[in-house]
């Protein structure tokens, strides 16, 4: 039961980062990422890569982030000067250049095979039984910081430019502010969370192979940005947790209804998914929990 | 010869994506949002065909006829169920919904029919040899029922009143709106337009490879690649752009695996942002 919380919470707070990650490029920027599955497969190959080939798991973890912010940052050049329609499908698009790339380019990423025996981080450190708190601590820890980090530039004038860019992009610009470059910076902020998040993944499961990275993790991000709030770190958290408690009952349901498989029951999952997205946008397009807003407090009359 | 080959292999591919390229072009003019569930709508038309043809043995056309007349309907009504609610909101709040549809649509088709592959009851023909060209069965198939097809839109478009009301609620709804046009009628019949071209797409795609859960997603970037060859916002143009575009695939088939052909379709969709974003045959509009 310990091992299956400690999975549980380890997962929790990868997807929570990918969420963050999205909450800043989406929530605060406007900017639809329908390719976070295929950076987060970018972020898992190029650490599992780089530390399979010697490099220190952490240096391969950094390297990843670097990796994904950059290519983040490439790819809402190609349609910044454009509507968000755009980067939606060029997002897209790139996601599934990633995914082939990691199924055809057997000399880089072993095909299908998958990447085995990737190198953890402090594994030197602690036994093997206590490694999985020690691990935990560590996804929690990055969480935190990625957390702390984004919390602070949703309040720092970065943070309000990027959202008057959402609001509109014409007055803003009108304003001063320049529009490309505040977006294209909010990309390769969310780019390291996503890289971030890729390398843990890599760490978790220390074997990664194509079929790990569907378009499930998109579909998480979103409901949990949906379910959080748009621009809201804390609701964002929230929204990560109880998305992830909704969905790990679904497992549960096996017990109710025998003749379902587990692809029927990833099916299953992914249509609630859907369907709560929907629900959500239509019900309740808020959140959760409201998102930071400056407030002045003007002299009293 | 071999580039005869190819390039007649690409006109067909082309006309393949024609359909949906034309019927995504139209929610883009339409109703101003690109719909991402253009691939999920494939594989539900599809599947809904297969049921049609295998299950309850009806010959491949009806089949297919049913299958649009179904899916425009299913259309019509997840307009009414999600996108009307919507209406109104920001375009990108629209483009997320679609997603959330396509997440549902395509589960739901995987929960049914599970991840195995299938096939329509068709019999195998032996293609038909040109000199050294060679001709599929599927390959006519597919060229008279797009060009039929096309030639429908083409003239709804220019030719009826409702495709007059199309092209005035595209250009300037609030005008089209003074001037009497039911917008809600419109909409209504554009879904159901764009639910029956894209299973009369899904059939051809059904027929030329096999049907299975991602085989509309596996089109998505196809699809929208050509469209914004066309310039979004322009249905027959994506046409144009569809034909390119299954050229283009083909030739470059000479230089990389057939396995990057979504690869290529997303360099040509960067290329094209970079340099031509109003498509190839539009001209530059200022939009933010």
């Amino acid at each position: 039961m310990t091992a299956y919380l400690l999975t549980i919470v380890t997962l929790v707070a990868i997807a929570a980062i990918v969420g963050l990650a999205l909450n800043v490029q989406w929530g605060l920027g406007g900017m639809v990422n329908f390719g976070l599955g295929g950076f987060y497969t970018l972020g898992a190959y190029s650490c599992a890569i780089l530390a399979t080939s010697g490099v220190p798991p952490l240096g391969a973890m950094l390297s990843a982030m670097a990796i994904c912010a950059v290519a983040c940052m490439l790819v809402s050049l190609i349609s910044l000067r454009l509507s968000e329609d755009y980067l939606a499908i060029v997002t897209l698009g790139f996601a599934e250049c990633i995914r082939l790339v990691v199924l055809n380019e057997a000399w880089l990423t072993q095909g299908a095979l998958g990447i085995p025996g990737i190198p953890r981080p402090f594994s030197d450190r602690v036994g093997a039984d206590a490694y999985p708190v020690l691990f935990v601590a560590f996804t929690l820890g990055m969480l935190a910081l990625v957390y702390a980090l984004f919390e602070r530039i949703a309040r720092s004038p970065f943070g309000r430019a990027l959202r008057a860019v959402r609001e509109d992009p014409v007055v803003a610009s009108t304003l001063g502010k320049r529009v490309w470059w505040l977006r294209m910076r909010a990309f390769g902020l969310g780019g390291v969370a996503i890289g971030a998040a890729g390398s843990l993944h890599a760490f978790y499961y220390t074997y990664i192979d194509p079929a790990q990275f569907g378009p499930i993790i998109t579909a998480y991000a979103f409901m949990a940005v949906i379910a959080g709030g748009r621009g809201s770190h804390l609701g964002l958290l929230l929204g990560a947790g109880s998305v992830m408690v909704l969905l790990e009952g679904t497992r549960f349901l096996k017990d109710w209804i025998p003749f379902l498989d587990a692809g029927q029951l990833a099916a299953l999952r992914l249509s609630l998914i859907g369907l709560g997205l929907v629900l959500l946008l239509i019900y309740r397009p808020q959140g959760l929990w409201p998102e930071y807003r400056l407030r002045v407090d003007g002299p009293r009359t | 010869m071999h580039f005869v080959q190819l390039l007649v292999n690409g006109i067909v591919t082309g006309l393949i994506v024609a359909l949906p390229a034309l019927a995504l072009s139209f929610t883009f003019a339409i109703l101003r949002f690109a719909n991402f569930a253009i691939g999920a709508m494939l594989t539900f038309g599809a599947y809904t065909a297969y049921v049609l043809n295998v299950a309850a043995e009806w010959p491949l056309v009806w089949a297919a006829c049913g299958s649009a007349v179904l899916c425009g309907l299913v259309c019509v009504a997840t307009d009414r169920a999600v996108y009307r609610r919507l209406r109104g909101r920001t375009s990108v709040t629209l483009l997320v919904a679609s997603m959330g549809v396509a997440f549902f649509f395509e589960n739901i088709v995987r929960l049914v029919f599970g991840n195995s592959i299938r096939g329509f009851d068709v019999e195998v023909a032996r293609p038909i040899r040109l000199g050294e060209l060679r001709v599929n069965h599927e390959q006519i198939v597919t060229l008279s029922v797009t060009c039929t097809a096309l030639f429908l839109v083409w003239f709804l478009l220019t030719r009826t009143k409702l495709g007059r009301a199309m092209r005035a609620v595209a250009d300037d709804p609030e005008l089209a709106a003074v001037r009497g046009v039911d917008s809600d009628r419109v909409i209504a019949w554009t879904w159901f337009i764009v639910g029956g071209l894209t299973a009369i797409a899904a059939v051809l795609i059904g027929l030329d490879g096999a049907i299975e859960p991602l085989m509309g997603w596996n089109y998505v970037i196809i699809v929208f690649a050509a469209a914004i060859l066309g310039g979004l916002a322009s249905p027959m143009a994506a046409v144009a752009g569809a034909l390119l575009l299954g050229v283009v695939e083909e030739l470059a088939t000479l230089a990389l695996p057939s396995t990057y052909r979504t690869g290529v379709a997303f360099a040509l969709i960067a290329l094209l942002l970079l340099f031509r974003p109003w498509g190839l045959f539009g001209k530059p509009r200022v939009e933010r």
